[in-house]
């Protein structure tokens, strides 16, 4: 899978390669109009990240050339400008998903999952790891073939564990992720702990071999090796 | 008070306060005039006698009395006579035939008739009926001050009226100009100079606020934008650190606290972006919105937030609360609302949920008032709750979504804090 970055700051263009080459992706960067103009025209990636604002030209214009060569890459509009105009015209001039910043690493690549998912999988698209299987579409999981009951919230959170095994999340991100707005004044996190514990049982007595294990005083990690 | 009320207000109460002078001037003026007319007219009725008496002595002799005027005759010693003023007195005589007293002026004087006597001369004539003449003039004032308010309110509705058009244009110009919009023109021609330096001042200050208010949104974008990227290169470089595997966990405790204080300045300027875009209409959007789902929704997450709380929540529908707005800003409003009720109830507490046909009200327990004046301030923290815990824009996002929307906010604290929202749409 290649994935072609476009944005401006330094910072944040190495930051967002390292995590998606730990990730397996084969990346590359673009910072500014020009360069991102080249490598559009002259190769094809499974999807672009893309900044609204570079130097030497508007990142909305580079989606419409995109279209306009009816190239098939899957786009991400990545911007500060977290106006609704903008969102609206980005997925308008076709732009598949859009993200503001500052976003969290886990997010974005739980995005660009998904928006490659749809690309290259026709019809029933699921998400295998080891042996448990995510129907994203029906919100169904199903661990060796057995269909695992899950609550809204617990799915939530397994969705955001299999998108992104072997990392560490925060537990903000997934509380983030599974209530929305509705945690940003919360003094405690509390609720992600026994939701994530819950999760965790039904997992083992499932006999699902990737399992969650805490990372003190962070946040979780979905694992798939044993490790004690 | 319309101009013209107070234009003729104040021209009555000066005219009132003329009037009222000027009668009291004119009383006396004529009261006195008439008093000197009557005054000579006594002296030449004495001149005509004392001639009279000094041909024909016998006269002295006759007391003369007609219905308006008599006279007396006294004979005084020389030493009366020496000392003697003439003197003019009022009085009042009864006149039997029509029952009544009429005022009299009396005039004395001395004379030395042909006999070289003195005599003392009392002539008294009737004079004005001061009453009647008061009356009198009090009603020609009234008459007089009536009239003048009638014309002078006729001239002002008329020429008042159509010289004011202009400023009436003007003021209709101004309530129709919105914040950020393009100005709509304004053809208000007139000759009067002052108002036209008015319409010429309104243009110039409404294209300066136009300006200023564009500049001060492109600086909150550009501020927002400015402040996003850092903070996203930030919290990013944290999340990746985050991923080394050889990271004890005394490093990654310290490393948690770095990424719990960013995800603060980020959920600040959210919030502020949030605040700036509701003030500037950024949301224009509308359409019909079901508040009892939104909140019915909102209270089941909220409660899995804070479940180690054990907060009681009532909600009662009393009908279905339907509100037309944007649907963004409806979640938000009733987030932030819902959210700082379960904040700051105590452990145990009870949050009341009330949902009217176009009102809502929300009750949570507390112990004390908040400050009414303050508590919609920006960066307001309650004086028992650490600014940890909030942005301190809570409120004020809410405040300035109701003012958008014209929704009545209330708050009230009877054993517990109240809001109340009443809907106009």
């Amino acid at each position: 899978m290649k994935i072609l970055i476009i944005e401006d700051e330094e910072g944040l263009r190495n930051t967002i390669k390292a995590y998606l080459e730990k990730e397996m992706y084969i990346v590359e960067t673009a910072s500014d109009f020009t360069t991102a103009s080249f490598k559009i025209n002259d190769y094809d990636y499974d999807c672009v990240l893309l900044d609204i604002m570079l130097p030497g030209g508007n990142g909305l214009t580079l989606l419409e050339t995109l279209k306009k060569m009816h190239k098939r890459e899957n786009v991400i509009i990545i911007s500060a400008k977290d106006s609704l105009e903008d969102k609206i015209t980005g997925l308008d001039l076709g732009a598949d998903d859009y993200i503001a910043k500052p976003f969290h690493l886990a997010e974005l690549n739980a995005r660009i999952k998904s928006v490659l998912r749809r690309k290259h999988t026709q019809g029933e698209t699921s998400i295998v790891l080891e042996n448990v299987c995510l129907f994203p579409d029906k919100r169904i999981v199903k661990v060796k073939e057995k269909e695992l009951v899950l609550n809204r919230k617990e799915y939530d959170l397994l969705y955001y564990f299999i998108s992104n095994p072997e990392q560490v999340i925060h537990k903000m991100v997934l509380a983030e992720y599974t209530w929305g707005d509705n945690i940003d004044q919360a003094d405690s996190l509390d609720f992600i702990y026994s939701q994530v514990k819950n999760l965790r049982k039904k997992l083992k007595q499932s006999g699902a071999i990737p399992s969650i294990v805490a990372v003190y005083g962070f946040g979780y990690k979905l694992v798939c090796k044993e490790e004690d | 008070m319309k101009f013209l009320s107070y234009i003729n207000i104040k021209l009555s109460l000066f005219l009132f306060i003329v009037a009222g002078v000027w009668s009291i001037f004119f009383y006396f003026a004529i009261e006195r005039e008439i008093r000197d007319e009557t005054d000579d007219m006594l002296e030449s009725y004495r001149d005509i006698f004392v001639k009279k008496a000094l041909v024909n002595p016998e006269i002295l002799n006759i007391p003369y009395e007609t219905v308006f005027d008599r006279y007396s005759i006294r004979a005084l010693s020389e030493s009366e006579a020496k000392g003697y003023k003439n003197k003019w007195y009022d009085a009042e005589a009864y006149f039997p035939e029509g029952d009544e007293h009429i005022p009299i002026r009396i005039f004395k004087s001395v004379f030395r008739a042909s006999d070289d006597k003195y005599y003392e001369l009392e002539i008294s004539m009737s004079t004005l009926e001061r009453d009647d003449m008061l009356e009198a003039i009090f009603i020609y004032i009234v008459v007089l001050y009536i009239l003048l308010m009638v014309c002078i309110t006729l001239v002002n509705l008329v020429i008042l009226k159509k010289s004011f058009f202009p400023v009436r244009k003007l003021l209709i110009w101004i309530n129709s100009l919105v914040p950020g919009k393009p100005l709509p023109p304004l053809n208000n021609k007139t000759n009067i100079t002052e108002f036209s330096q008015l319409n010429d001042a309104a243009w110039t200050m409404s294209q300066r606020n136009l300006r200023i208010y564009e500049q001060q949104k492109e600086f909150i974008e550009n501020a927002s934008h400015e402040l996003q990227t850092p903070l996203a290169v930030a919290l990013n470089k944290v999340e990746l650190f985050s991923q080394h595997p050889e990271l004890n966990e005394k490093k990654l405790e310290e490393l948690e606290q770095i990424y719990s204080t960013l995800q603060r300045a980020i959920k600040l300027n959210k919030s502020l972006l949030l605040l700036s875009r509701v003030e500037n209409r950024q949301y224009p959007e509308e359409k019909e919105i079901n508040l009892n789902k939104i909140i019915k929704n909102t209270v089941e997450d909220l409660k899995e937030v804070y479940g180690n709380k054990n907060i009681q929540v009532d909600i009662q529908e009393e009908n279905k609360c339907v509100v037309l707005m944007n649907d963004i800003l409806a979640h938000v409003l009733i987030t932030n609302l819902l959210k700082n009720a379960f904040l700051y109830t105590p452990v145990h507490g009870v949050i009341e949920i009330i949902l009217r046909k176009n009102c809502f009200l929300v009750k949570n327990s507390g112990e004390k008032s908040l400050d009414k004046e303050r508590m919609f301030h920006r960066f307001y923290h309650s004086s028992d709750h650490n600014s940890k815990d909030s942005t301190g824009l809570g409120l004020s996002i809410l405040k300035s979504i109701c003012n958008l929307y014209q929704i009545g906010l209330s708050y009230s604290f009877r054993e517990g804090h109240i809001f109340l929202l009443k809907f106009t749409k």
